[in-house]
């Protein structure tokens, strides 16, 4: 694997995050992390969407006019979204969490991270970087929504992944980590916990 | 190739568009089948929670086919009825009402629809009969299942769910057990066209701070539209079933004056209602003699 590609793998993780640096994505994940299992779900949907529609679009890019490419864009992901939120509602194991998510799961439409990366990189780029590009920055995403997630789980309920952690200590799960103010103040932290370690991203 | 063209512009998007649409289309199809048996299964699930035969949580991890087997297992009768109270058709096993139905119901009640009410009524074999209720909350439907006891009018139960009120706040219609747990044991008032309510501050309370029993229950903090939304939703669709529930509330012995009887003679029938003045309440059965002792008239 060659330093470009392992480059476009590694970044949207940690140094280009879409939610802790580029702050894309950030109504989802405050809306979809009060459960590990809900952040999972989410997490892998928006991976397989990114992925596969900077795949679709990569292969096209010479062939779409100019003119219409957002909304051929939209076209794409919106086919993508259905799609997963169809086979989110087919399967036993996920039709609950699919209904937990509700409208979450088709908002990934406009989440800005599929379109921005779809814009910025698939466009220009050979269908399979463009596939890893798209993967990378879901899984970038996805990781701060687990992060956040364990937290909010943990705290706000005293489980992880449903299992009871902290009730049987006598734990009294708090509401507040519960609401969506909270995962604002998570992100917050996370946002200064890099910042200190990533000193090229702090403002002069 | 220049892309810009107009003509190669709309044929590209056309044909795009042509092609997703049929792969869509292809799909919904295709998982129609599993997705309505989800929905079915989520659907009795929650009537089986009101009836208190489980947690929804149970019936989660139970898995799709052991939630029907106990449902066949547990149910007398299901039935429609109309806004009169009469019983219209059977209902089969396999048919339960999923929340679009309830909505087209719901119009039916409202009288916006295109036909008559016809509203499932479900009697399980403890005795327990639930129904469904269906309405508008904040930020979409609201609708749940209300179980009744045998007298027709103690609600043993409740389970409400939603399609997208906030988490939290109106969400707790569902997810909060306590507020569920304020339906138990109250009363459903039939005779009045506010059934039940869902106020602030709930019942009022006796002099040693216990809840009186009646129709009111505390509303949620936070979440006044889903807490009016979902008071009207069961408003409307239990007074809706008013005359169905107060027909098949068990007769209690009740002495009527015939007014028709010159000699003024009472006669003891089967009433529907402990009062005979309840708006309502009517004594079919009940035989008035005349001065002469020949049974001339029935009701007064």
């Amino acid at each position: 694997m060659n330093a470009k590609l392992k480059e476009t793998i590694l970044n949207p993780i940690f140094k280009g995050n879409p939610i802790t640096v580029l702050v894309l994505g950030i109504c989802s994940s405050l809306a979809v992390t009060v459960t590990l299992k809900g952040a999972l779900v989410m997490a892998l949907s928006v991976i397989v969407v990114t992925g596969i529609s900077s795949l679709i679009l990569s292969l096209l890019r010479n062939t779409i006019p100019g003119r219409v490419r957002i909304i051929v864009q939209l076209v794409v992901v919106a086919m993508m979204v259905i799609l997963v939120d169809q086979i989110l509602k087919s399967f036993e194991a996920t039709y609950a969490i699919d209904k937990q998510l509700s409208v979450y799961i088709g908002l990934i439409i406009t989440n800005c991270i599929v379109m921005g990366r779809i814009e910025a990189f698939a466009l220009g780029n050979a269908p399979w970087p463009s596939f890893l590009d798209g993967v990378a920055n879901g899984a970038g995403y996805g990781m701060i929504l687990l992060i956040v997630a364990f937290f909010r789980e943990l705290l706000g309920s005293g489980t992880l992944f449903g299992f009871d952690i902290l009730n049987r200590f006598g734990y009294v799960p708090n509401n507040l980590v519960i609401l969506p103010p909270f995962a604002l103040i998570l992100l917050g932290c996370i946002v200064w916990v890099q910042r200190s370690i990533q000193k090229d991203l702090q403002e002069k | 190739m220049n892309t810009n063209n107009n003509l190669y512009t709309v044929i590209y998007t056309t044909l795009i568009v042509v092609v997703v649409a049929a792969l869509l289309a292809f799909v919904s199809q295709s998982l129609k089948g599993k997705q309505e048996a989800n929905e079915k299964a989520d659907t009795i699930s929650q009537m089986m929670t009101a009836a208190q035969f489980g947690t929804k949580a149970e019936f989660q991890k139970m898995g799709n086919a052991a939630v029907l087997r106990k449902y066949s297992e547990e149910i007398g009768q299901a039935f429609t009825v109309n806004t009169k109270g009469e019983k219209v058709s059977d209902l089969a096993l396999e048919k339960v009402y999923s929340p679009s139905e309830l909505k087209r119901q719901n119009y039916n009640i409202k009288g916006t629809g295109n036909g008559e009410a016809e509203l499932p009524v479900f009697i399980f074999k403890n005795g327990i009969t639930v129904v469904p209720v269906y309405g508008a909350g904040l930020w979409g439907p609201v609708w749940g299942y209300i179980a009744f006891a045998q007298d027709q009018k103690t609600i043993v139960s409740a389970y409400f769910d939603h399609e997208s009120e906030t988490a939290g706040l109106g969400a707790k219609i569902k997810d909060d057990p306590a507020f569920q747990a304020e339906f138990n044991g109250e009363l459903a008032d039939f005779a009045s066209a506010n059934v039940f309510e869902i106020v602030k501050g709930g019942s009022p309370k006796n002099a040693d701070g216990s809840e009186v029993i009646d129709n009111k229950i505390d509303a949620i903090t936070g979440a006044t539209m889903t807490s009016n939304g979902l008071d009207t939703a069961i408003d409307t669709w239990l007074g809706a079933y008013a005359k169905y529930f107060q027909g098949a509330a068990p007769a209690t012995r009740n002495t009527c004056r015939c007014s028709a009887c010159p000699c003024g003679e009472t006669c003891t029938c089967d009433c529907h209602c402990p009062e005979k003045t309840e708006p309502g309440c009517n004594c079919p059965g009940c035989e008035c003699k005349d001065c002469d002792g020949n049974v001339n008239h029935t009701e007064e």
